[in-house]
């Protein structure tokens, strides 16, 4: 299953990481990394715990600053971006391993983002198409003044998404979004993120095999923070060209590691 | 090993509930002319107020820069601590060289306001600081990840997330203030004279400084009923300050 083409607007960006090294404590975290992502689909970023994957990804919407190289999102550095890092994270959507719903009603959760008045503007029809595009609207749609906390684990990670998509974000990147989950909740989140997929770029760390080969167009495979192949799913899976590829996809681990 | 863990353990358990019960016990029957000590507590109460007033903005400040700065504001920790450290009566000297005398303010309200906010900021700032960290880690990146700036991280994320532990430092702050006698002793209290100040350039008397005074009489038993009196009632608001604290900081672990 992969991503799932919808009607209605479909974005086209790029984004391009050269060179991407980090360095934290003395630790070499991210070694000149080099990837880049398709307009729209779902790129999967797999590796063992420890490749600098959720790294990889802070270093990207900038939450961590101190990294060297080059990073572009539709040709810009994200470097100087204008409006700095803020506007650059509006941009760029990033979903947690863990749901994080802050105390407040699901209103305000979806509303988070925004600007103080953009919060009281928002029409409703926004927050439906919002938490529709996270499948969520039919389970809350009636109860959106209830205090966020009361969902489910699955409804609360589908709500965070849905705060992410509030900002109308280029890119999503998804930082292993079912880790927490059970598998009937992990799969509606897939779902959901495979529909999203056909409208934009999506980055998605996992270092789950199987929902990477269920939900991968392109694959890049870290370890220890080095790009050891980028490929097309299919390829990836079937015939990886590196060593250390075949022997992740067959023990799970990097042999970098070993 | 454990018997000997409990009786070295003893004093530390026994001996502050007990030194509390005798404080009550001899204060108690003094109670009945508690309006004869309304000048000493709305004093205390007023200097307590000002001091955390002035310390309250100051020491939040602190400790939201301090939290932004994580790792680099370790040096500021460290001076804060150190001035933790400092004996209020050092504090209440510079209070009176400076204000009382360099500032001709004289023994007012003001400066002994002034001296206890220098007294009680450095554990304002070190408790506000512990209740922002208290803040879940996700929280804030997830905040960050929306694309908000620092102070609306701070204003939506940390402060409303903080609140009961920032509550709590504030009263603990109270009870501080109400519980240091050297700097209000060389800034702002006089023995008596004084019902209700005036004015924020008024002195006033406090139940720490009436203490003081009234113990220097050992001698005689109508000063030392007085100075009990006055004990159990600061005892008791020192009590109910900590005790809310103490509260309101389980309720927040819940």
């Amino acid at each position: 299953m992969k991503a799932l083409p919808l009607s209605g607007n479909v974005s086209s960006h790029r984004l391009e990481v050269r060179n991407l090294s980090l360095v934290v404590a003395g630790t070499q975290i991210l070694d000149r990394v080099a990837l880049t992502l398709p307009a729209t689909g779902i790129s999967v970023l797999i590796g063992p715990s420890g490749a600098g994957k959720s790294s990889l990804l802070r270093c990207l919407n900038r939450l961590w600053d101190h990294w060297e190289g080059e990073v572009l999102v539709d040709d810009q550095p994200v470097s100087q971006w204008p409006g700095g890092g803020d506007a650059l994270r509006r941009h760029l959507g990033l979903i947690g391993q863990k749901p994080v719903v802050f105390p407040g009603s699901i209103r305000a959760n979806v509303l988070f983002g925004l600007g103080r008045r953009q919060r009281r503007t928002t029409p409703l029809d926004r927050i439906e198409e919002v938490l529709g595009q996270a499948g969520l609207w039919r389970e809350v749609g009636e109860r959106l003044d209830r205090p966020a906390a009361s969902l489910s684990l699955g409804q609360q990670q589908r709500l965070c998404i849905a705060r992410a998509l509030m900002l109308d974000p280029a890119i999503l990147m998804v930082d292993e979004p079912t880790s927490s989950l059970d598998p009937s909740a992990c799969r509606v989140i897939e779902r959901t993120l495979l529909e999203l997929a056909g409208r934009m770029p999506l980055l998605w760390v996992t270092h789950d095999l199987a929902q990477a080969r269920r939900v991968a167009e392109q694959v890049v495979f870290l370890c220890q923070g080095r790009v050891v192949e980028e490929a097309p799913a299919e390829q990836f899976f079937s015939h990886p060209k590196k060593v250390e590829s075949r022997e992740f996809l067959r023990w799970h681990v990097c042999d970098c590691e070993l | 090993m454990r018997g000997l863990v409990i009786v070295l353990a003893m004093p530390a358990l026994v001996l502050p509930p007990a030194l509390l019960g005798v404080i009550l016990v001899r204060g108690w029957p003094g109670m009945g002319q508690i309006d004869a000590l309304l000048g000493q507590l709305s004093g205390s109460l007023l200097l307590a107020g000002i001091g955390c007033s002035l310390a309250t903005p100051i020491a939040l400040g602190l400790a939201v820069w301090l939290r932004l700065q994580e790792r680099q504001a370790m040096p500021w920790l460290r001076l804060l601590q150190l001035l933790q450290g400092v004996p209020p009566l050092v504090f209440g000297l510079c209070g009176m060289m400076l204000l009382v005398q360099g500032l001709h303010w004289g023994m007012s309200l003001m400066a002994g306001g002034i001296v206890l906010a220098v007294v009680v900021l450095p554990q304002m700032s070190m408790n506000y600081l512990a209740a922002l960290e208290r803040v879940p880690r996700e929280w804030t990146e997830a905040a960050r990840s929306l694309g908000l700036d620092d102070p609306a991280v701070v204003l939506r994320v940390w402060l409303p997330g903080a609140w009961q532990g920032l509550l709590t430092g504030l009263l603990l702050g109270l009870a501080r203030s109400l519980a240091e006698t050297a700097p209000v002793l060389f800034t702002a209290a006089v023995f008596s004279g004084v019902v209700w100040p005036t004015s924020l350039w008024s002195p006033v008397t406090t139940l720490q400084t009436h203490i003081f005074y009234l113990a220097q009489e050992g001698i005689d038993e109508r000063a030392m009923d007085s100075a009990w009196t006055a004990a159990a009632v600061l005892v008791t608001l020192v009590l109910i300050f900590s005790l809310s604290a103490l509260w309101i900081r389980l309720r927040s672990l819940r």
